[in-house]
């Protein structure tokens, strides 16, 4: 439903960019089971459901905001320094990596000052995420499709949706997982990953509908 | 690998020194969920739980409390006798309260050999299924102690 | 030149956006995580406390000369350190969570190493901790009582005075000392009160103790060692009713106190001190205290060995405590009962010294286990 759904309005609406940019990231283009990008995480949370929410929920704010940080620090700090000689694409990675283990610290604060609830309900994941690779993927290939600052944070908020989508299936997958009897030497991360390839299989299917 | 921060907490209590000199997984490289797994099938193979098994433990334990540090017998070549000790001790997982402290040593005459636990050592078998780590003075293995406590396929021929 | 200058630009560049970050975060930890000064009411004013705020309250209790007794330091695990928190805890964290019953909530109990000082906050503990210091003191004499039982003299340094009743107890502090963290483990005083500056402690073995192994195998004479307390209720009552005191192992403690601070006062009610252990060499202090049950009319020791072995030639009273007890004493109506020793031997000795008549309210212990 929702892929025609986001197939349809990209096919219909050129001004409706922003949500095809959204549903592509979060669908066709997911993040992990089309990129394989924050596996680590993913295979090791999705045994449990309340986690994997919680974490799934960290990503998408964490991926959103530092997407839009470093697009802003791309296209008006990196890009203008082109001038003398120095090219973006060798500074990015490291100043964006730097980016986001900053601004995950300040945002545990700031969660920590404003809501104590989301605190203690994110607060376990926010340490996690400084060095989940979904994020840096994410904030690297908007990049790669010259998406504008408002435009990358669309675009980052849909690979972290995407990404939570794919843990929170996974996680209900394994629920049932847990009754299934499983040969001893696929017990765990082996049956996962298989689950996980049959998942991508179905959604490379859809990649590049919308370009 | 990663563990859920949950497990994380877990297995972070179980590292020697923190709530116990010696932690909880002896020298066992596997994850703490592959611990219990492997253990729970290793039961579940002679067809028991670890519920059982830990219940058969708490009777023993039982008799060797009342019997306050003298060794008494408990079944034909089997000998326990409870080592007290002051102090208790938290479950690694956090909110099952406290444990006192004390070793019940179990010696079957036949081979000699030795086997140790502890309330605590119940408590992680009956609720948690883990036995902990192999090379740990309180490992148990469980198909070994299910034969000695007379459970099992013997127990139910 | 020009590649000198684009390696001078890129890294002027990355330390600029680093050196921004810098300063944003210790901005950030200036504003934001800075919780100001805070005040914690305890015991609706009877002591208040300006304190800095982002730290965990136990901790911050601790430097303004609070103890609250706590068995793992401060990591969330052994859930001691409750306190009860009247205003300004905010909401229970998931730490806490697990270490706290319905009842405990209601009753609005709080671990107090996992609730951070974000505000005022209004705070309430058993008034008694008021009088509990930390002590610096050195180790003078470490003497082995049993194969598994140390007996270790304190001669306290700073401050160098201690008040405390016989049979309350104090947290000696364990130090890091293979890869364990500090840790505080709580051992009954058995040295007299009239003696200030001096602490005994009797202390056995723990196999995998991180407190015990420390003293047993690292600790001695010379050292210098830190401790807290006094705590407790276990104590003498008021009354004259005759006493039944029953301990094994390193419960001797208390009562090693006790009866010698009797002595002093010249306090004379009668006691009896049933003492079980398994053989002989588990016994110890049995001279001394035979020596007292000869000088002190009203004060009888009865040793007891549960397993004697055969080269032990015990001639004295044999089988479990409790047997003992109950061949010892014909009707407790009026008697009152003290008990020290691990927790199987508490509820067993419980049960005897009901089954004799003494009524619960007098029967006295502190649960270590």
């Amino acid at each position: 439903m929702i892929l025609m759904l986001a197939d349809t309005l990209a096919k219909e609406a050129a001004g409706q960019n922003l949500l095809a940019i959204f549903f592509a990231a979060a669908i066709t283009d997911n993040i992990l089971l089309t990129r394989f990008l924050g596996m680590c995480s993913f295979l090791s949370i999705s045994s449990q459901m309340r986690a994997s929410i919680g974490l799934g929920l960290a990503v998408i704010f964490v991926t959103a905001c530092t997407g839009a940080i470093n697009a802003a620090l791309y296209w008006f700090v990196l890009i203008p320094l082109e001038r003398y000689g120095v090219p973006a694409s060798s500074l990015q990675l490291i100043l964006f990596i730097v980016v986001i283990a900053a601004f995950v610290q300040l945002l545990e604060m700031v969660i920590e000052r404003v809501s104590l609830g989301l605190y203690f309900a994110l607060g376990v994941f926010l340490p996690l995420i400084t060095v989940n690779c979904a994020i840096l993927g994410a904030n690297l290939f908007l990049i790669n499709k010259n998406l504008t600052v408002f435009e990358g944070f669309v675009y980052s908020a849909g690979a972290g949706a995407g990404w939570a989508v794919a843990i929170i299936l996974m996680a209900g997958i394994r629920i049932r997982l847990k009754t299934a009897r499983i040969p001893a030497a696929l017990e765990g991360p082996g049956i996962t990953l298989i689950i996980c390839g049959i998942m991508a299989l179905a959604f490379i299917g859809l990649s590049g509908l919308i370009k | 690998m990663k563990h859920i921060p949950q497990e994380r907490r877990i297995v972070e209590r179980m590292v020697p020194g923190v709530l116990c000199l010696e932690g909880f997984l002896g020298s066992d490289p596997r994850s703490l969920s592959e611990i219990i797994e492997t253990d729970r099938r290793a039961l579940e193979d002679i067809g028991l739980d670890c519920q059982s098994v830990a219940r058969r433990l708490e009777k023993v334990y039982e008799i060797a409390v009342a019997n306050l540090e003298r060794p008494v017998q408990v079944g034909t070549d089997l000998e326990a006798v409870h080592l007290s000790a002051m102090g208790r001790i938290p479950c690694p997982w956090g909110g099952c309260g406290l444990w006192p402290k004390g070793d019940v040593v179990l010696t079957d005459r036949t081979t000699g050999r030795v086997y140790r636990f502890t309330a605590l050592s119940m408590h992680l078998i009956g609720l948690h299924g883990f036995f902990q780590g192999r090379g740990h003075r309180y490992r148990l293995e469980p198909d070994e102690i299910a034969r000695l406590l007379g459970l099992g396929k013997e127990g139910s021929q | 030149m020009r590649e000198l200058q684009i390696v001078l630009i890129a890294t002027a560049v990355v330390c600029g956006v680093c050196t921004v970050l810098t300063v944003l975060l210790l901005l950030a930890e200036r504003f934001i995580a800075n919780y100001g000064r805070c005040t914690i009411d305890i015991n609706q004013g009877a002591r208040r406390l300006e304190v800095r705020g982002g730290s965990p309250l136990l901790g911050t209790l601790m430097e303004e000369g609070v103890f609250i007794p706590s068995a793992c330091g401060g990591k969330g695990s052994c859930g001691e350190c409750k306190v009860k928190v009247l205003a300004g805890g905010g909401p229970i964290a998931p730490t806490e969570a697990p270490l706290l019953s319905d009842q405990q909530r209601t009753a609005n109990l709080r671990i107090s190493c996992q609730v951070k000082v974000r505000n005022d906050m209004a705070i309430e503990v058993p008034p008694e901790l008021f009088s509990v210091r930390e002590y610096q003191a050195v180790v003078e004499r470490i003497v082995d009582l049993t194969h598994d039982i140390k007996e270790l003299r304190l001669k306290l340094i700073e401050p160098g005075e201690i008040e405390f009743t016989a049979g309350q107890y104090i947290q000696l502090k364990a130090p890091p000392y293979a890869h364990n963290e500090a840790v505080y483990r709580a051992y009954s005083v058995a040295s007299p009160p009239d003696e200030k500056d001096h602490l005994e402690l009797i202390i056995r073995l723990v196999p995998g103790g991180i407190c015990t192994t420390w003293v047993f195998e690292h600790l001695t004479e010379g050292h210098t060692v830190s401790l807290n307390g006094p705590y407790g209720k276990f104590r003498l009552s008021d009354s004259d009713r005759e006493m039944v005191w029953i301990a094994g192992g390193s419960g001797m403690a208390p009562f090693w106190s006790m009866v010698r601070f009797m002595k002093a006062h010249n306090i004379a009610r009668k006691c009896t001190y049933f003492f079980g252990a398994v053989r002989k060499r588990d016994l110890f202090l049995v001279d001394e205290l035979r020596q007292l049950e000869r000088e002190l009319d009203w004060f009888t020791f009865v040793p007891a060995l549960s397993g004697p072995a055969a080269e032990d030639n015990w001639s004295g009273e044999t089988g479990l405590i409790t047997e003992v007890v109950d061949r010892h004493i014909a009707d407790g109506s009026n008697m009152e009962g003290y008990l020290c020793g691990s927790g199987g031997m508490i509820d067993a000795a419980v049960k005897v010294l009901l089954k004799k008549g003494i009524a619960e309210d007098c029967i006295f212990y502190d649960k270590f286990t």
